[in-house]
C-alpha cells in the first residue's frame, strides 16, 4: 500500500508543480469566474431565477456547464494521455518497477494522483465562482442549492475522472506520447462535435421538417403553426437527438447537471413545463446517466490495468 | 558461499518467435563481480529484467538471494538494485528528490532516508549539485546519480546493465573504482552486463558469455584467456631495426615457426613450439637491432572475436 501513495504524493506534486496543469487551471478559473459574474447579472435581471443560476446562466460565452461540456474533455484527458508512456519512453518505469512495489501501485497512484488534482481544480473552481457571486448578489444559496452545488462538484469531478481514466488507457496502450496525444484530441473532437452533429443529422433524416417550415421559408413561420402535430413532430425530434447524443458523456454530463440546476436544456428550442423539479427528483431522474459515466470510468480503468499489469518490460523500454 | 547469490535452472524467455533467453544455467556465487558477457540483442538485459521479475519467465526458475523471481519478486527487488541501460530520470526532480523518492519507494524511514541520501551524494560526488534539476546533469553525473539510487537500499546485489555506455575514459574509470570499492566494503555481489570486453576484462572475476540466449561459457578471465590462447600458437611482437628480405626467409625457416608477418613497424613471430632462443639468434646475427621484445597477450577482445569465430564456422 505504501507504494501507492509514495507513487500518488510524487505525481500530485508533480501536477501542481506542472505548467500543463497549471495553464489549464488558470484556463477554467478565469472563465468560470467571467461565467459567475454574467450569471450573477442574469440573476439581477430575472427574479425569478435562484443562487444556482450562475452555474447555467450566461448570457454571452460560456456558463459553467457549457465550459465542463466543452473543455472538461481536454482537462481530464491532459492529466492522463502520458502517465505511463512517458515513463516508459523516458526510461524511468524500469528504475521506478525495479524497485519493491507491486506494479499495480504504480497505475492507482498516478490515477489517484489525477483524480486528487481535478477535485482539487473543480471544488476550487466552484468555490471561487461562489465567492465572486455572493458580494454581487448579496444572498448565498439556500440549503438546498448548497447541496446541489455539492452534487454538482461530485458529479463534475466524476466526469472528469472518466476522461482522465481515457487519457490513462491511451497512454497504457500506446508506446508513443504523440500518438496518446492525437488518439485524446480525435476523442475530444469527436464527442463534443461529431456525435452531436451526427445527432442532429440523423434526426433530420428520420423525421425531416415539412417542407413550408425548412430553414428559407421563415416567413411562413407565425405562431399559429405550433399545431399539436408540429410540437409532436419537435418532440420526436428531440429525443432521437437526444439519444444518440447520450453516446457522448459530455451529453450525459450535460443533462445530469442541468437536472442538478434545475435548468431545462434549450434542446429543440422549446420547453414546456417551467416548473424547476425538487433535488431528490432530478437526481432520480439522473441516475441512469450518472451510472453510465461511472461505468465507463471503471471499464477504461479496468482496461488500463490490466493492460498494464500484463505488460512487458522489454529491453529499450 | 553457502548459497548462490544468482541461480537459474533452464531460464527461458520467448517474445513471439524470437527466444531472447534459451534455457539459461547460470550460478553467481555471494560476493562476486560477474561479468555477463555478449553482443548486442544477446540477451543480457532480457536476463536481468528475468531476474527482477519485471519480466516473466516463459519456462524455467531463478532464484535471487534464495528467492523465486516470480513467485517473490517483491522481495528481490528489496534486496537488489538495478541501474537500467540508459536509466532515465524524472528531469524535473533535483538530485535529493529524486533519492528521496527511491528511498520512499524502499519504505525507509525519513531519517534514514536522509542520512542515507547526504552519504550517498557525498560517495557519488553529487553533494554540490543535490538541490540542481536533474535536467541539468550531465550524462556522467547522471550515471553518478543512478549508481546513488541503486544503493539507496543498500543492496545484497546489484546490476549494472552497460554502465559505462556514453561515459568518458575517466567516467569509466570511476565507476569501475566504484564497483570495486562497493564489492570489498560492502562484500557486494556485482552482475555487471557489457559487450564492452575490455572493461570485463578489468573488471569482473569471473565472466560468462551469452549468444543468442544461450550461455557458451563460464569461467575465471584468466581461465577463459588461457584456455583459449592454449590452443593457439605461440607468438612473439618484435620491433626491430634493419630488417632484410634474408632474416625473414630464414626466420620462417625455423623450427617451430609457422608464419612470419609484418605489421606497421611491427613484427610477428608465430610457434606451434617454443623456439624464442633460436628466433633472438637469429635476429642477431643478421645484424638487426631489437628495440622491443615481448610475448603477445591476447586482449579479451581477440579471445572473444576468436570465440564467435569458431561459431561462424559451424
Amino acid at each position: 500500500m505504501a507504494g501507492i501513495f509514495t507513487v500518488c504524493r510524487k505525481e500530485l506534486s508533480d501536477h501542481f508543480g506542472s505548467k500543463r496543469y497549471l495553464i489549464l487551471f488558470a484556463l477554467i478559473l478565469l472563465l468560470s469566474a467571467v461565467s459567475a459574474y454574467q450569471g450573477a447579472e442574469y440573476i439581477k435581471n430575472n427574479p425569478r431565477a435562484g443562487f444556482l443560476a450562475i452555474f447555467s446562466g450566461a448570457r454571452f460565452g460560456f456558463s459553467f456547464v457549457q465550459l465542463m461540456v466543452f473543455f472538461g474533455p481536454i482537462v481530464g484527458l491532459a492529466l492522463g494521455f502520458d502517465a505511463i508512456n512517458k515513463e516508459r519512453t523516458s526510461g524511468t518505469l524500469s528504475v521506478l518497477l525495479s524497485q519493491p512495489i507491486f506494479r499495480d501501485s504504480v497505475i492507482n497512484g498516478k490515477f489517484l494522483a489525477g483524480a486528487m488534482a481535478l477535485a482539487t481544480l473543480t471544488v476550487s473552481t466552484i468555490g471561487i465562482m461562489c465567492g465572486v457571486v455572493i458580494p454581487i448578489l448579496g444572498f448565498g444559496p439556500t440549503l438546498e442549492e448548497a447541496l446541489s452545488i455539492v452534487l454538482l462538484s461530485s458529479l463534475t469531478i466524476l466526469y472528469l475522472a472518466f476522461w482522465l481514466s481515457l487519457g490513462v488507457l491511451f497512454s497504457v496502450l500506446t508506446k508513443k506520447t504523440s500518438t496518446s496525444t492525437l488518439a485524446s484530441v480525435a476523442t475530444w473532437l469527436f464527442c463534443s462535435m461529431m456525435i452531436p452533429m451526427l445527432a442532429m443529422l440523423i434526426a433530420n433524416q428520420l423525421v425531416p421538417f415539412p417542407i413550408e417550415l425548412r430553414p428559407g421559408n421563415q416567413t411562413q413561420r407565425n405562431p399559429q403553426q405550433l399545431t399539436p402535430e408540429f410540437q409532436a413532430l419537435m418532440e420526436k425530434r428531440s429525443v432521437i437527438q437526444s439519444s444518440i447524443s447520450k453516446l457522448s458523456p459530455t451529453q450525459l454530463y450535460s443533462e445530469v447537471a442541468s437536472s442538478i440546476l434545475g435548468a431545462t436544456l434549450g434542446g429543440g428550442g422549446f420547453s414546456s413545463a417551467f416548473r424547476a423539479p425538487t433535488l431528490t427528483e432530478s437526481v432520480t431522474a439522473s441516475w441512469p446517466n450518472v451510472v453510465a459515466i461511472a461505468v465507463g470510468l471503471v471499464v477504461c480503468f479496468a482496461a488500463s490495468y490490466m493492460s498494464f499489469i500484463r505488460s512487458e518490460i522489454r529491453p529499450g523500454g | 558461499m553457502s548459497q548462490p547469490m544468482i541461480q537459474t535452472q533452464e531460464l527461458t524467455k520467448v517474445y513471439g518467435d524470437i527466444t531472447a533467453v534459451d534455457h539459461l544455467n547460470l550460478t553467481v556465487n555471494e560476493g562476486e563481480i560477474f561479468g555477463f558477457l555478449g553482443p548486442n540483442g544477446a540477451g543480457k538485459t532480457t536476463t536481468i529484467l528475468l531476474l527482477l521479475g519485471l519480466s516473466t519467465p516463459t519456462s524455467g526458475t531463478a532464484m535471487v538471494s534464495g528467492y523465486d523471481v516470480v513467485k517473490n519478486s517483491k522481495e528481490v527487488r528489496k534486496i537488489a538494485g538495478n541501474l537500467p541501460e540508459l536509466a532515465g530520470y524524472y528531469e524535473d526532480l533535483t538530485a535529493k528528490q529524486y533519492l528521496d523518492y527511491i528511498g520512499q519507494l524502499n519504505d525507509l524511514p525519513r531519517t534514514e532516508r536522509e542520512k542515507r541520501i547526504t552519504d550517498l551524494l557525498a560517495d557519488v560526488g553529487l553533494t554540490k549539485w543535490k538541490d540542481t534539476k536533474v535536467e541539468k546533469f550531465s550524462r556522467g553525473m547522471k550515471q553518478r546519480l543512478g549508481i546513488a539510487q541503486v544503493l539507496i537500499k543498500n543492496p545484497k546485489i546489484v546490476f549494472f546493465d552497460e554502465p559505462t555506455i556514453g561515459l568518458d575514459p575517466e567516467g569509466t574509470k570511476e565507476l569501475r573504482d566504484l564497483i570495486f570499492r562497493l564489492n570489498r566494503d560492502r562484500g557486494l555481489t556485482v552482475f555487471l552486463s557489457s559487450h564492452l570486453l575490455h572493461e570485463v576484462q578489468l573488471t569482473c572475476s569471473r565472466v560468462g558469455i551469452i549468444r543468442q540466449g544461450k550461455l557458451e561459457e563460464t569461467a575465471t578471465v584468466e581461465d577463459l584467456t588461457k584456455g583459449l590462447t592454449g590452443k593457439e600458437v605461440k607468438s612473439i611482437e618484435f620491433k626491430l631495426k634493419k630488417v632484410t628480405p634474408e632474416l625473414l626467409k630464414e626466420l620462417k625457416g625455423l623450427e617451430g615457426v609457422t608464419s612470419v608477418t609484418e605489421e606497421n613497424d611491427r613484427l610477428y613471430v608465430y610457434m606451434t613450439e617454443d623456439n624464442t632462443e633460436g628466433v633472438s639468434e637469429t635476429i642477431t646475427k643478421h645484424g638487426a637491432i631489437i628495440l622491443l621484445m615481448k610475448p603477445r597477450e591476447y586482449t579479451l577482445e581477440e579471445v572473444f572475436m576468436k570465440y564467435y569465430e569458431g561459431f561462424k564456422g559451424r
